[in-house]
């Protein structure tokens, strides 16, 4: 049974996607009488006999003799190309399969809560469905065409998921901009595909280390293809200059802000690393790679800085983990890219199941309107501060574990990326300290002052999810280095390895004083001072990155095809009806010539025999015919 | 077999048109939908019949017709129209179910319609170029009257436009076969025997650039493309169904099968401007698309641009790219035809295309839900998101177009990135935000109105999630298509002995009329 339930993991991705299936005559509305509570309890067993299976499964393969298990399933044969979809089933991807149907199932019960009075529940929980069952093909993919159609998936998925209270005008736009941006990034991704494939790799993920120590290709080549490659996880990790649609995406609703800020950018960070091979190609590769991480993971700490709406300001700090999980694969890292990964999915999906209990029951995003919430909702407020501790390293949990196996002397780490880490952490500690005395402490205000705590339905994940998350520093503890081609090294007399430990502690406690310590704005209330202001409207308005697009990509795209369809309608279409008006006018005309009096079509063929011996004359074209006819009717 | 379904909805057409004046106002439809349907039918027997390993002609059928023309009756199908016949049959179906069923002058409506399904098969039978020519031009007659008469408010123009560059079109495809009829010296216009001509490339370009212009205005390319926005606007919309899901691909079919069929080696020669050209008009088709206003005229805009894929497909002229040249038409005319029926539903109970009027029309009580849903799916197929069929047929146009043509390959993917922005402006402007006032009395959409468009959402996602179901019936004929280097050694040589011949012969005339000219 448990061999049978290995063999057969590739199924848990489906259980998501039949019971998004089974939901649509809810969601369709063909049925109405019982409402959409039928669909939703459908999708949660669907999801609970996903993560069942894969919990078998993922206990089986221990014992497996070989912990590597492919299976292939022949897709398409035409002429020269054999697309052969395959899934590797390994703890690390029945891990990630645990991870996203653990979280999918938590959030789909918080869901329960979340969303009790939407008409569209049904719609809801067929798209969380779908958003499950293209995650956890992710998780098992060992084909780049694979997960590029998952990928896909989850562009969609998020289009309409962001898209889910369609009326709204805000979500109208953030809808467009999260689905168009990722596009942008999926269009070079295929881009890439369509090179690699071309030049005669295999697409699944365990050839293209093989292929790529053999490769034809020239510098340029593998610098574009690296790059190309590398677009695809920026959008979907929302990294810069691809970034923005993370922050917009938190109009969607709470559950499936769940799901996105730890398992859907995950996802792009996955495929990102089973790419690794790929970047080793050139060095441009991983110089991209790095410098769009260090750019994300400071440029959206400061950002989150400023956001007073309580989604954006964690959202934010998604973008700045990716950016150092994008950093570790960008240095080969691949280890500690899988451990920051999961230790930020978990920790991050308990910050979000905590905001979302506080948008529920106070009906408010605004923090600047919240406080004194600690003692009404305790439940509520365990699980923000565990999620905090588990995000910041500070205090011995999943990221202190995490980040301090970076920098413990297994890996080469330089003095940057040692002040990145160490500045990410500060401001990270320091937003999160900013948001939890907004909201928790003071004294409550009156948005907050009738807010119980939350339902049983959101309350049991949210607890269970706590308790998760503090048994989480087991993991990057024990993990032995699945991934990495290169054994670790061992440096652990370097000067930052040594300071590694009290560094990190360091910059969470230094973190924690400056957020305690800063001055917190009320309301509207603004800085006196000349320069805070900037800084804050620099960091509110997302260094008016979307400004400057507004002003560029958008203004040329809108101008470039306003002025194709100026020239379609004037140039090329007008030259069309010029011509029938010539011929028209041509027609009218010269209908009035015909006058019946023979002496005008006589000189009429007059003329035009002259014009044309004329033009042989000038020409000298036929000269020669025209000679020989002269000199034989003379004789 | 394949005589019948030409002479079935032709027959069809008969008697719809001749019906008494008298007769219930529905009977023409149901003897025009019983026809069509047999005709699907029927082509569900051939699937069964057919070979799709074989890359011999199929069911064919041979009569000498005009002998001392060299004009015979010769129809056969195989991987290559075998695709495009049974998406013709279909889309007839559809087009007769869409049409509203108070249609004014329903005899000739219904039998016009048949009349254009047979000529379209016919077209795509044929195997002898006249016979072709012939088809080709009588599918005119009968869409020109069904714009001209059940269009809107500029169809007289819209009409006139597409019957001049049609018959234009027609004129120029018939020019290049004739040439090649007379240039090799073959006394007939079968397909097999002319195809194994070896004319010496120059001759082949020339004689390819007025078919090649022929079936760009068909196909339609930048810049032959201004009278299909014009059709599309103005022709109701089961026409604009059948227009750009089956007449289109009488031009890329024409390109696929005289322009690389009969002219290969010349065909190699302009391929790399083609490619050019493709890149252009696909560009130039989706940034036109961003800026209409007028829902139809985006979707018949990105027909321009998904159609220049083909062209791409052919220039590329692997085993790979052709079949993918057949796959993105089969794709294109689901989808474009899934667009247009969703568009007509929202034009029929809205009364607007504009989209700057409509919008919230996802609203579940009193908007159009299924109709926006099911425009979501069309227009996420249109973009080329995977499980659904445009996605695969453009990677395989992309996959196999690559390595001769990248840069050309890499603007066509960037004009299916920008898909997604024309597309995406649409729905977010028609479907998405509050319902107005004004469009809150919508009647709701019946069964019958919704069938069309849910009927072809089966096969876009069936061939998207299945493509080896699409694939395998062209990939055969396409791998045929593409000539061995070995083949091309030899029509060179042959190419050469003609060569020799002509300017003998020639130089045999010269002296003759310089004869004739002395004696005189």
């Amino acid at each position: 049974m448990r061999d049978f339930l290995l063999q057969n993991c590739w199924l848990v991705p489906f259980y998501g996607l039949i019971g998004a299936l089974i939901s649509l005559p809810w969601s369709l509305g063909s049925i109405r009488r019982t409402g959409g509570r039928p669909a939703a309890y459908v999708n949660i067993l669907m999801t609970a006999i996903g993560f069942l299976h894969g919990s078998i499964a993922f206990a089986a393969i221990w014992s497996q003799p070989t912990q590597n298990i492919r299976q292939t399933f022949e897709w398409l044969q035409v002429a020269d190309l054999d697309i052969f979809l395959t899934v590797d089933i390994s703890p690390v991807s029945l891990g990630a399969l645990e991870l996203v149907t653990g979280i999918s199932l938590l959030a789909q019960v918080y869901a329960l809560g979340y969303m009790e009075k939407d008409w569209s529940l049904a719609r809801f929980y067929g798209l969380m469905g779908f958003f499950e069952a293209a995650l956890g093909g992710i998780a098992i993919s060992d084909h780049l065409l694979l997960s590029y159609a998952l990928l896909e998936m989850l562009t969609l998925s998020t289009y309409l998921l962001v898209g889910f209270w369609y009326a709204q005008p805000l979500v109208v736009t953030a809808a467009r901009d999260a689905f168009l941006t990722k596009r942008v990034g999926d269009i070079l991704l295929l881009m890439g595909i369509v090179t690699l494939s071309a030049e005669g790799a295999g697409l699944n993920f365990s050839d293209l280390a093989s292929w790529a120590e053999t490769s034809p290709l020239t510098p340029i080549a593998a610098a574009l293809l690296g790059l190309a490659l590398i677009a695809g996880p920026t959008g979907k990790c929302a990294q810069f200059p691809l970034n923005l649609w993370l922050d917009e995406a938190m109009e969607g609703p709470n559950p499936a802000g769940i799901l996105r800020n730890s398992i859907v950018v995950s996802a792009g960070a996955y495929v990102l690393i089973k790419l690794q091979p790929v970047f080793t190609l050139s060095p441009v590769s991983s110089i991209a790679l790095i410098g769009i991480g260090s750019v994300t993971a400071i440029g959206t700490s400061l950002m989150a800085l400023a956001q007073i709406d309580i989604k954006r300001a964690l959202s934010h700090s998604t973008s700045a983990y990716l950016g150092l999980v994008f950093i570790a694969v960008g240095l080969g890292h691949v280890d500690i890219a899988f451990l920051l990964l999961f230790s930020h999915a978990i920790a991050k999906a308990l910050l979000f199941m905590s905001i979302g209990g506080i948008i529920l029951t106070t009906s408010n995003q605004n923090i600047t309107e919240m406080g004194g919430l600690w003692s009404r909702m305790p439940a509520t407020t365990t699980a923000f501060v565990v999620g905090g501790a588990g995000l910041v390293a500070l205090m011995p949990m999943g990221m202190f574990w995490t980040m301090d196996k970076w920098l413990d002397g297994d890996w080469q780490v330089s003095w940057w990326l040692f002040a990145i880490l160490l500045f990410v952490n500060a401001v990270c500690a320091m937003n999160l300290t900013r948001v939890f005395r907004l909201v928790f402490l003071g004294k409550p205000r009156s948005k907050t002052r009738r807010s119980p705590e939350v339902v049983w339905s959101m309350a049991l994940p949210m607890v269970t999810l706590t308790v998760i998350a503090l048994l989480v520093p087991s993991v990057p503890q024990s993990w032995s280095f699945w991934l990495s081609l290169t054994p670790p090294l061992d440096n652990s007399d370097s000067l930052i390895t040594q300071l590694a430990t009290p560094g990190l502690i360091a910059s969470g406690v230094i973190g924690l004083i400056l957020g305690a310590t800063m001055e917190l704005r009320r309301a509207d209330a603004r800085p006196i001072q000349v320069y805070l202001r900037f800084f804050q409207d620099l960091f509110a308005y997302d260094l008016y990155i979307g400004k400057v697009y507004n002003l560029t990509v958008v203004w040329a795209v809108a101008a470039l095809s306003e002025l194709t369809a100026w020239i379609d309608r004037l140039v090329v279409d007008g030259i069309v009806n010029l011509i029938g008006q010539i011929t028209i006018f041509g027609g009218n005309t010269l209908k009035y010539n015909v006058s019946g009096s023979s002496q005008f079509y006589v000189l009429t063929i007059l003329l035009g025999m002259s014009l044309l011996l004329g033009w042989f004359a000038i020409t000298g074209h036929w000269s020669g015919t025209i000679a020989d006819w002269l000199s034989s009717s003379s004789s | 077999m394949l005589s019948a379904l030409i002479l079935l909805p032709s027959i069809a057409a008969a008697i719809v048109g001749f019906l008494p004046k008298n007769i219930r106002a529905d009977r023409p439809r149901q003897i025009a939908l019983i026809a069509a349907i047999a005709v699907l039918v029927l082509n569900l027997v051939l699937v069964v019949g057919y070979n799709p390993n074989s890359e011999d002609l199929q069911f064919v059928e041979n009569l000498t017709w005009i002998e001392w023309l060299g004009l015979n009756y010769h129809l056969g199908m195989d991987g290559l129209s075998f695709p495009l016949v049974f998406l013709n049959s279909l889309l007839t179906v559809i087009a007769i179910v869409a049409t509203k069923e108070s249609i004014e002058r329903p005899r000739f409506y219904y039998a016009m319609l048949l009349v254009l399904s047979a000529g379209a098969v016919g077209a795509f039978l044929a195997q002898d170029l006249l016979l072709f020519f012939l088809f080709y031009e009588v599918e005119i007659i009968p869409l020109y009257f069904l714009i001209a008469i059940w269009g809107g408010e500029r169809r007289t123009y819209a009409a006139m436009k597409f019957l001049l560059y049609t018959a234009f079109s027609g004129i120029l495809v018939l020019a290049s076969f004739l040439g090649i009829v007379w240039l090799s010296g073959a006394n007939t216009f079968d397909y097999e025997t002319l195809r194994s001509q070896g004319l010496p490339v120059a001759t082949q370009v020339v004689l390819l650039i007025p078919l090649l212009i022929g079936v760009l205005i068909k196909i339609p390319i930048f810049p032959f493309h201004t009278w299909l926005p014009d059709a599309h606007v103005e022709a109701s919309t089961p026409i604009s169904v059948i227009l750009a899901g089956v007449l289109l691909k009488l031009g890329t079919y024409g390109l696929l099968r005289f322009g690389v069929g009969l002219y290969y080696e010349g065909w190699l020669a302009v391929a790399p401007t083609m490619a050019t050209l493709a890149a252009i008009s696909a560009l130039y088709g989706a940034c036109c698309a961003i800026a209409q206003t007028d829902m139809k005229k985006v979707v018949a805009y990105s027909s321009i641009a998904h159609m220049a894929y083909i062209l791409l497909a052919a220039a590329a002229c692997t085993p790979l790219s052709l079949t993918a040249a057949v796959c993105q038409m089969v794709s294109h005319g689901l989808i474009s035809g899934l667009l247009f029926l969703l568009v007509g539903i929202v034009y029929k109970k809205t009364g607007s295309r504009d989209v700057t009027v409509l919008t919230g029309l996802l609203n579940p009580e009193r908007g159009l839900p299924l109709t926006g849903s099911m425009m979501i799916l069309g227009v996420m197929a249109s973009c080329g998101i995977p499980g659904m069929v445009g996605f695969i047929a453009e990677f395989l146009v992309f996959r196999g177009s690559f390595p001769d043509y990248p840069v050309q390959t890499l603007l066509c993917l960037v004009g299916s990135g920008l898909t997604a922005v024309y597309f995406l402006l649409v729905v977010n402007r028609v479907f998405f935000g509050r319902l107005t006032q004004s469009l809150a009395k919508l009647e709701p959409v019946l069964l019958i109105e919704k069938l069309p468009a849910l009927v072809l959402i089966v096969p876009i996602f069936i061939l998207g999630l299945q493509p080896s179901w699409m694939v395998r019936w062209s990939e055969v004929e396409a791998t045929a298509l593409v000539k061995t280097d070995q083949q091309i050694t030899i029509a060179k040589a042959k190419s050469e002995q003609n060569q020799d011949f002509e300017t003998n012969l020639i130089s045999a005339n010269e002296i003759g009329i310089s004869e004739q000219i002395k004696s005189n």
